[in-house]
């Protein structure tokens, strides 16, 4: 079993990974939540996998027996709720960002750059995304 | 996309009740069965959806406990706080929960702080969950805003 | 000195209770020598847990110290009064040099190696502020620089070499350490110590190659170098190497490298001193190479040896001080400090020239001077202990420059006729810049004409240093007899410097113009200057502007160290056993991978949601296939609501006219290849961890008690409400309190969408 689950957690954070590591910003959000989803899944089998009965003991016995370890499951339960809240917060600030810079794409957002002409961080010298620059340079 | 769909728009209002009912259910069983108040929250989010896009995110905020995501977000945070306060007053450790079993005629009614702290995440999950859907729907719905709501 | 507003200045009063300070430090250092028997240990517990005490423990050697710290803080304090008098930051240099002298007391008597290393850094750090105290100057501003650099640096490689040392040997206390080391076999680790202590003690000591940074620091204030850069902070060097002596003085690298290193100190550091013209400089030079000769006696076997080094120590502490009071004197009365403007002050400044002429009569060891009983132990060391040609002839080179220098200081500016262009208009200063030099020269001649008086200072030190013996060089009376010939000789070949000064001084500069700039001081200068350079370079590649870059470095610095560890540790872990999974599972996880693949491949951005929400729901059926039906639940209506919110905020994107996709690579090799590597990395920790055994206590608790002590029978239900309420209450809180961080962002949107031609950005 462990090896399923291996397998799709390979695949999904490389997955989650390289949708990170795109210039598309909505891209990024969504890469953040396969991440999360593989994540999950690691965290889960971490704590073995075993018996596939759920952790509810059953009615009339005092504990539980044979059944799957519930403390991943708690774990998880609360990160699959945080990582939906950390999901809608990017998408909120790639909205922002649209809003803010009118762009998607992260090449083209320059604005914490160095102006020209200063050598203790000297600006790219890449022209394709050569920053508009204020007329005035920036305070 | 400015005349919703008519069939969401009817099935909606039964559709809402019965999700919301349901979560409930899964709420108050979760002690014992699969459920709670983390499942229940997200039940009910996914109502308050269902009502966001069938008419309009103003309205499926107004029909959320005290008309506003936040509120029931904060209230349930508070109820979560404060039932672990029993405990404290009875010199054990904060959030150790208290159970008292109610006995009428014929009915026995179990009364706990546990439930208390599980409504309280329900709350602020159904709040919170719901609050940011809402306000990331309403981001596509302006521009026919101005219209027909 | 100019004047200033009346409140800033300082009251005579004020001046002298600051100078009670030093005062009463010297007389309970006094009323200890008298009255108790040495050594003295107190400590108290400061830091348990490590097991560090504030121990301390007062010897001869630490008694030696202790009375030129508070002695020669005595003559400064009241020098400082007169020197800086009506400077607006008098008060200031008070209180740093009261500092300085509690910290240069606690890393004398400290015995806790750690304790000593705090106090040594206090005493860079006063350092650094005392050579600043003109902050206004950037010469000032970088000598301090420069010294804190150097001596910090230094401060931070003996910590290195300190706990180094404390973990092998196993003890901090330096009382044991001494003991323990010699019993100990000489290993890599306790030589590593060994060098790590000795660049520290060096840089502070101003051996080379660290020595360029004490002459820039004469930018401080005359009472300042009077104190910390002859007297006192840059003795803890060899301070410390004395103390360690015990410890390390069977190891023949610890010998050479003393003897080898103080020996170049000691002459180059003479010889440096006839390049300069500035009187301040030529002592600290002439400091440098005390420093370099005191290296040398210690690293010499015996106890004459260590005999001279106390007597070494205690005659430069009373003649270094009052010469650069001297030069003090002359600033401050004259003006410039250039040997070349100045000569014939001896009549405008008779008392400062008098007390010029005792000091440097010990300077160049004269008979009746104390420096002469230093010279006199000194030889007797050497004819004793095993000496290499090369130390000879350093100290040849030493002596005889000293003799120059003294005759500069002394003769020169106060006895030979004024050069072309010298200040005429000079002035004797107040009895504050008078007494302090006069007394510290007078004590060294009452010691030079009694040097019993100083004989169980001096052999109690030397005990300290070398506690195996007890033998006849510590209880021999100090008696010099003086050598007619070699004296002679030593004066006639002095003299000969000194009467040559200039034509050296000319000759050694038209050399250095040859040879151009290969100081260590420029390759200090070339060091700092290369320090931005290399920050900017770093900058501009790991913040080039790109958000993908910044991603790829975070991820890279993580996963490829850990792929590192577990490539180290591949021998330790196992593959778990294969076993065939359930065919719900498989089923499960190849929608995950469905999923996942068409992410990557996809172009259209609502095709890519719609793969996530399969990914997604892929893990939510492997979830109720692992026996976690309430994750799967939660993973299901979860998944559902971010892809309806999610599709919203595509048709919004598209509707914006921003539906066309970025234009990047439809691949993208080195995104693929790390993307690979953070998956693989994370994988392969998964399943190390797996093959490891399972501590299931916890689980187990959780399991038996979740019935009779929480009254639930869905235990991961009961986990997050009851066992683990406070965890669940935080992470809720979480979730609401990110709320209220979104909405302001999202609703500034719906205001602008509101108003769409209210004038660009709010």
């Amino acid at each position: 079993m462990i090896w399923a689950v291996a397998a799709a957690l390979w695949v999904s954070l490389a997955s989650g990974v390289y949708l990170c590591l795109s210039r598309d910003v909505f891209r990024v959000a969504l890469g953040l939540a396969v991440v999360g989803a593989g994540v999950n899944l690691a965290l889960l089998a971490s704590g073995r996998l075993g018996s596939v009965q759920p952790a509810v003991v059953p009615k009339g016995q005092p504990f539980l027996e044979l059944a799957s370890n519930p403390l991943p499951q708690a774990l998880v339960l609360t990160a699959i709720v945080i990582g939906f809240a950390l999901v809608c917060f990017s998408l909120a600030l790639v909205l922002g960002l649209i809003r803010d810079a009118g762009t998607d794409d992260a090449l083209e957002l320059r604005a914490a750059e160095p102006v020209p002409g200063n050598d203790i961080k000297p600006p790219a010298t890449d022209p394709a995304h050569e920053p508009e620059w204020p007329p005035e340079g920036r305070a | 996309m400015n005349s919703r769909i008519v069939i969401l728009a009817v099935v909606a209002r039964p559709l809402y009740l019965v999700i919301l009912l349901a979560s409930l259910w899964v709420l108050l069983r979760g002690h014992n069965e699969p459920g709670g108040g983390f499942i229940g929250g997200l039940m009910a989010v996914s109502a308050t959806i269902l009502w966001g896009v069938a008419h309009g995110t103003t309205a499926a905020r107004a029909r959320l406990p005290l008309g506003d995501a936040v509120w029931p977000a904060v209230i349930g945070l508070l109820l979560a706080a404060i039932s672990g306060v029993p405990g404290l007053l009875d010199g054990e450790a904060y959030l150790t929960h208290r159970a008292w079993t109610l006995a009428f005629v014929s009915v026995e009614l179990k009364l706990s702080t546990v439930l208390l702290f599980d409504i309280g995440v329900y709350l602020a999950v159904w709040g919170a969950l719901a609050g940011y859907a809402l306000a990331l729907l309403a981001v596509d719905e302006q521009e026919q805003e101005g219209g027909p709501a | 000195m100019t004047v200033t507003t009346p409140n800033a200045a300082m009251s005579v009063a004020g001046r002298a209770l600051f100078t009670l300070a030093p005062v009463t430090a010297l007389a309970a250092v006094l009323w200890l020598l008298a009255t108790q028997a040495l050594p003295l240990t107190l400590s108290w517990v400061w830091i348990p847990a490590l097991d560090i005490e504030l121990a301390f423990r007062i010897d001869g050697l630490s008694a030696l110290m202790l009375l030129m710290i508070t002695g020669v803080g005595v003559a400064v304090f009241v020098y400082a009064g007169g020197y800086l008098s009506g400077h607006p930051d008098q008060k200031r240099a008070y209180l740093l040099l009261g500092l300085f002298m509690v910290a240069m007391i606690g890393c004398v008597t400290a015995d806790h190696v750690l304790v000593l290393f705090v106090f040594w850094e206090g005493t860079s750090l006063l350092s650094f502020l005392l050579v600043g105290f003109y902050h206004e100057r950037q010469e000032s501003r970088r000598s301090a620089q420069q010294s804190l650099l150097v001596t910090g640096t230094g401060g931070l490689v003996l910590l290195a070499g300190f706990i180094v040392l404390g973990q092998t040997v196993g003890s901090y206390r330096l009382s044991e350490i001494i003991v323990l080391v010699p019993t100990m076999e000489v290993t890599p680790t306790l030589t590593l110590a060994m060098g790590l202590i000795l660049v520290g003690a060096f840089t502070k000591s101003a051996q080379f190659p660290f020595h360029f940074w004490l002459p820039n620091a004469m930018a401080a204030p005359t009472p300042v170098s009077a104190y910390l850069h002859s007297a006192t902070m840059v003795k803890l060097g060899v301070y410390l190497l004395a103390r360690l002596d015990p410890a390390f003085g069977e190891w023949p690298l610890w010998v050479w490298l003393l003897k080898g290193v103080g020996s170049v100190t000691a002459a180059w550091g003479m010889v440096l001193a006839l390049r300069e013209r500035d009187l301040k400089r030529i002592l600290a030079w002439s400091t440098v190479a005390t420093l370099g000769t005191l290296v040398v006696l210690v690293g010499l076997r015996g106890e004459s040896a260590a005999l001279a080094v106390g007597a070494l120590l205690l005659a430069h502490a009373l003649y270094k001080a009052p010469l650069f009071f001297v030069a003090g004197n002359i600033d401050h009365g004259a003006g410039p400090r250039l040997i070349d403007r100045l000569g014939g002050l001896r009549r405008q400044m008779p008392w400062t020239a008098a007390a010029a002429l005792l000091a440097a009569a010990s300077l160049a060891g004269l008979p009746l001077s104390f420096g002469f009983v230093a010279k006199d132990v000194i030889s007797e060391a050497k004819s004793v202990g095993e000496v290499f040609t090369f130390a000879r002839m350093a100290n040849t080179v030493f002596g005889t420059i000293a003799v120059a220098v003294a005759g500069i200081t002394a003769v020169r500016v106060f006895w030979l006729r004024p050069p072309p262009g010298a200040v005429r208009q000079a002035h004797e200063g107040g009895a504050a810049l008078v007494l302090p030099p006069l007394v510290l020269g007078l004590v060294g001649l009452v010691l030079g004409m009694f040097p019993l008086l100083a004989q169980d200072l001096l052999a109690g030190a030397a005990m300290a240093m070398s506690p195996a013996g007890a033998g006849t060089a510590l209880t021999a009376p100090l008696d010099p007899q003086p050598d007619v010939g070699s004296l002679l000789l030593g004066l006639l070949f002095g003299a000969t410097v000194f009467l040559l000064w200039d034509r050296l001084y000319r000759g050694l500069e038209w050399l250095a113009g040859r040879t151009g700039r290969i100081g260590m001081s420029s390759i200090y200068e070339r060091t700092l200057a290369w320090i931005p350079r290399v920050a900017a370079g770093i900058t501009r590649r790991a913040q080039n502007g790109s958000l993908p870059v910044y991603v790829a470095w975070v991820l890279a610095s993580v996963a490829v160290p850990l792929a590192t560890l577990l490539w180290l540790g591949r021998g330790q872990w196992t593959w778990p056993a294969a076993e065939m999974p359930s065919a719900g599972l498989a089923g499960a996880a190849s929608l995950v991978i469905l999923g996942a693949v068409f992410a990557c491949l996809m172009r259209d951005r609502l095709v890519v949601l719609l793969s996530v929400g399969l990914i997604g729901y892929g893990s939510a059926v492997m979830f109720l296939f692992l026996g976690a039906p309430d994750v799967a639940y939660t993973q299901f209506t979860m998944e559902t609501v971010f892809v309806i919110v999610a599709a919203a905020v595509l048709l919004k994107l598209r509707r914006m006219g921003l539906d066309r996709a970025v234009p990047e690579p439809a691949w993208r090799p080195g995104a693929l290849a790390l993307s690979l590597l953070v998956a693989s990395v994370l994988t392969a920790l998964l399943l190390a961890v797996y093959a490891t055994p399972f501590d299931p206590v916890l689980s187990e608790f959780f399991g038996e008690q979740s019935v009779p002590a929480a009254y639930g029978r869905n235990v991961v239900n009961v986990i997050l409400v009851d066992f683990r309420a406070l965890d669940t209450l935080g992470e809720v809180a979480v979730v609401v309190l990110s709320l209220l961080a979104a909405l302001p962002v999202l609703q500034a949107w719906r205001r602008r969408a509101r108003t769409p031609v209210a004038g660009g950005r709010s």
